[in-house]
């Protein structure tokens, strides 16, 4: 939740030189770069030159030979072959016979596509109802504001379970639009919906200052109409705001899908992602760790390395640092 | 269809191939039993019910077992020896008349009713036991509707079942039926038909002292929701035949909330003697070969397979079904299930006797699965598979969405629906599946309850449809309906395995893939356990060594 106004209209230039400085944002910047490279080009790289298995390949009986002895990739107890140093199964089998450091570049993907897409999408409403409902004022501010006390009076989890399992059943259905319960846009809807609030609500603070100054006069008294001085006006002096909101919800957003997935109600089972591959692995915890500790363990790199970069975007952004996120 | 709490039989019961100790196991070092001390039990969450009438889970049943009796009973042993019916209450099997359509019962009179009724049990008690189904919601009325005037009496037309007819004098029961049928016997073994005392309230008395009465050994003392069950000797039971056992124990407190893993770690500890519910998949292997004596593998009466929907393609064609019985790979599944089932294509369990009979027509076989697919023009039809969320059953669907692939289908996605609600809605038309995780769980140790329930299409209803595939071959079903008429023996049993196979060859739809067995790890002090399909471990049997 942002307490304090928000931060000054433009100088992303300058911004950017203090990013440069701070060595924490350049280390969570690298990692990052680092992560994206290994899930979008290096995953199909990695299957086609180290190992013919993609991440839904199972190979429940299958055998690798190691010291040259045959060795089953699931024993015949269920137990799957563990880490090794071996361009297949490097971080070991799931009981399915998966490669599990495959569907982890893979997962990645999913992950990150989640993560982003819905930080995206759920700063854009947020945008919208933020700047409309402080322009407009009156009924629609009224009305917008309600709504967003409604979904912000849920537990976000809470909130996010029930959505899940209600569209899980038959998917999202509104007029001609159909979305399959198995869709990947499932839990992007469901994560972006219920942290509008959390942004909605500071841009709305920012644009209800912001239109009380002098700028939005000369706006007005130049005969600019209100959505001009929404688009023109308004939408440029809170973008930077909206910047360090994308950064910072993204982590927020792949916990979220991380937390449903495992659940049972987030990516579509057959789509790997690190939430339901720690889903899958959770059963096994005692006697494959691994399955469970190595997509917690990319979760976390990723998830550490958004927020450092998002406090420093904000810090660059906002040197006086009024703008905080509690959680 | 009963089953088990929680992840239920799925979650975290199986068992494997080759690796299983027997269905009757002593454990620990062996002897003559010991009577005395306190055995001490736990339980994940409340059993459903203590009522006879009402309760259809297997940890209910396990203690209703121990507490109360029928006219009839299963024998108390493991193996193909359970699904044999011995009388309990009865002198002896009824006297079957009128070309299998009355059963007399000759009652005993020296079985009594634990406090505060006090009294003996008296033939009209069945009668009334049976007449209170209709009026508690029992899911168990469905046993007792080929009596004469249950149909009436159930619709409240009529003050008794007029085809029971109990003679509290001559200490007689007799039962008329609509037609004959040779599951009676299994019907008249099961708890819903256990003696009540003439009055018990229409309500489930699971937590009222005043009516939660026992004929049996043991007699529930106390139960508290979310805490504790004890249970205590009955005062008044005295042993009447070798079927009626007298207990060994002297109590059994069981707590409730104990969670899988905690209880291993318990009975490692020396804190806890049994679980009722199985050990975690993923622990057992570990547990067998560090505590070899205390671990068990005990066969269940169950059925785990995918079934296919034949009113909806590309499932409507008999050469789909076939193909994808072809390209599952069964020893891979029951790899899946933690190693803990045996791999099968038969609808019938081991633990019925001569009705299981392992056919082999579909081995792995990729290629003429594909073949098949392609036969049927089936080549790139939409499929979506949907599953409970209780693992390993989504593991099970994702090796079916894979193999679906190979053979060129298109698999559209997994639907994992949440246990609580899956099964209710697996068997309602509206919405149903093309293809599904399912398995099935004894009512009673015989094939009709399988067969008939599951494959025979003039059952088939819109709610609450037990036929999940819609299967209805009219040669199948005429099939079944002659075997039902058959009394109990090898010729129904070899009927049944006859049934079986057919079903599998020229329905198909089914693609059975394991029958699940119990893990189970005890105390080293814990000895006597002998496992049936009906009411797993039984109490009555169990002793503990002095230590």
């Amino acid at each position: 939740m942002i307490d304090a106004p928000p931060v000054a209209a433009g100088g992303f230039r300058t911004a950017l030189r203090r990013l440069r400085r701070n060595p924490a944002a350049i280390v969570s910047a690298i990692v990052l770069l680092m992560i994206v490279f290994a899930c979008f080009p290096g995953a199909p790289l990695w299957v086609s030159h180290a190992c013919n298995h993609g991440p839904s390949d199972q190979n429940i009986q299958g055998t690798i030979t190691e010291n040259g002895h045959k060795v089953p990739v699931v024993r015949n107890d269920g137990t799957p072959i563990g880490p090794g140093l071996r361009a297949c199964y490097l971080l070991g089998a799931d009981s399915n016979g998966r490669d599990l450091f495959v569907r982890i570049l893979y997962g990645g993907r999913i992950s990150l596509e989640v993560g982003f897409i819905s930080a995206i999408v759920c700063v854009t409403v947020a945008l919208v109802l933020g700047i409309l409902s402080a322009y407009a004022g009156g009924v629609t501010d009224s009305a917008i504001s309600r709504l967003l006390d409604l979904i912000w009076s849920f537990p976000v989890y809470l909130l996010a379970v029930a959505l899940a399992t209600a569209f899980a059943v038959h998917g999202i259905a509104v007029g001609p639009i159909h979305v399959a319960s198995t869709s990947l846009a499932i839990p992007i809807v469901v994560i972006a919906i219920v942290y509008v609030p959390y942004v909605a609500r500071p841009i709305r603070g920012q644009v209800l200052s912001l239109r009380r100054m002098e700028f939005i006069e000369a706006a007005v008294a130049s005969g600019a109409g209100p959505v001009k001085i929404m688009l023109a006006e308004l939408l440029p002096n809170v973008a930077s705001m909206a910047l360090v909101f994308l950064t910072l919800i993204v982590a927020t957003n792949i916990l979220t899908e991380a937390a449903l997935s495992f659940l049972g109600v987030g990516v579509p089972l057959l789509t790997p992602s690190w939430g339901n591959i720690i889903e899958q692995g959770y059963q096994t915890i005692v006697t494959a760790p691994w399955l469970t500790i190595a997509p917690g363990l990319a979760i976390m790199i990723t998830v550490v390395s958004l927020n450092v970069l998002g406090d420093a975007l904000r810090d660059a952004l906002d040197p006086h640092a009024r703008l905080r996120i509690r959680n | 269809m009963r089953r088990i709490l929680i992840s239920v039989a799925v979650l975290l019961l199986a068992v494997s191939a080759g690796c299983g100790s027997g269905s009757s196991s002593s454990a620990g070092s062996a002897g003559a039993p010991v009577d005395g001390g306190t055995l001490r039990g736990a339980i994940p969450d409340n059993p459903d019910h203590l009522d006879t009438g009402i309760s259809f889970a297997v940890e209910g049943w396990e203690l209703l077992e121990a507490t109360n009796n029928g006219l009839l009973t299963f024998k108390k042993a493991g193996g193909g020896q359970q699904s044999v019916i011995e009388p309990d209450i009865a002198t002896a099997m009824p006297v079957v008349t009128d070309n299998g359509r009355t059963y007399t019962f000759q009652v005993r009179k020296n079985v009594m009713f634990s406090p505060p009724v006090n009294r003996a049990v008296r033939p009209s008690d069945f009668q009334y036991a049976i007449e209170r189904l209709f009026h508690v919601g029992s899911p168990g009325v469905g046993f007792y509707t080929n009596i004469v005037g249950a149909d009436a009496y159930a619709a409240h037309h009529a003050s008794h079942i007029s085809g029971i007819v109990a003679n509290d004098k001559t200490g007689t029961i007799a039962f008329h039926l609509v037609k004959p049928d040779g599951a009676f016997l299994d019907d008249m073994a099961i708890p819903f038909a256990f003696a009540v005392p003439t009055g018990m309230p229409y309500k489930d008395i699971s937590t009222d002292p005043q009516w939660r009465v026992a004929t049996g050994p043991y007699m529930v003392k106390t139960y508290t929701p979310k805490q504790q069950i004890v249970l205590v000797r009955n005062p008044n039971f005295h042993q009447w035949t070798a079927a009626s056992p007298k207990g060994h124990v002297n109590e059994v407190d069981i707590t409730i909330g104990t969670t899988p893993e905690q209880a291993v770690n318990e009975t490692i500890d020396g804190q806890l003697d049994w679980y009722m519910e199985a050990v975690p998949p993923d622990r057992f292997t570990a547990l067998r070969a560090q505590y070899p004596k205390q671990t068990f593998l005990f066969p269940r009466n169950n059925v785990t397979y995918f079934s296919m929907n034949t009113r909806k393609p590309p499932f409507d064609k008999l050469a789909v079904r076939q193909a994808v019985n072809y390209a599952i790979d069964r020893n891979a599944l029951v790899k899946i299930f933690g190693g803990q089932g045996i791999p099968s294509e038969t609808v019938l369990p081991p633990g019925f006797g001569s009705s299981y009979q392992e056919h082999h027509l579909y081995p792995h076989d990729l290629a003429k699965a594909k073949q098949l697919i392609q036969q049927a023009g089936a080549t790139g039809a939409s499929v979506q598979i949907w599953t409970t969320n209780a693992d390993p059953a989504p593991k099970a669907a994702e090796y079916l969405a894979s193999a679906l692939s190979q053979i060129g289908l298109n698999v559209t996605g997994v639907k994992a629906v949440d246990d609580s609600v899956y099964w209710d809605t697996l068997l309602t038309q509206s919405g149903d599946p093309q293809i599904a995780f399912n398995h099935f769980d004894q009512d009673f140790p015989e094939g009709e309850d399988f067969i008939d329930t599951t494959l025979n299409g003039e059952h088939i209803v819109n709610v609450g449809n037990n036929d999940v595939s819609n299967t209805d071959d009219p040669t199948l079903n005429a099939m079944i309906d002659r075997t039902k008429l058959m009394p109990l023996g090898a010729a129904r049993n070899a009927q049944w395995a006859k049934i079986d196979a057919y079903f599998m060859q020229h329905d198909a739809g089914w693609a059975p893939f394991l029958h699940l067995e119990q893990a189970t790890f005890v105390s080293p002090r814990l000895h006597g356990l002998i496992f049936t399909g009906s009411y797993f471990e039984l109490i009555p049997e169990m002793w503990l060594s002095k230590q």
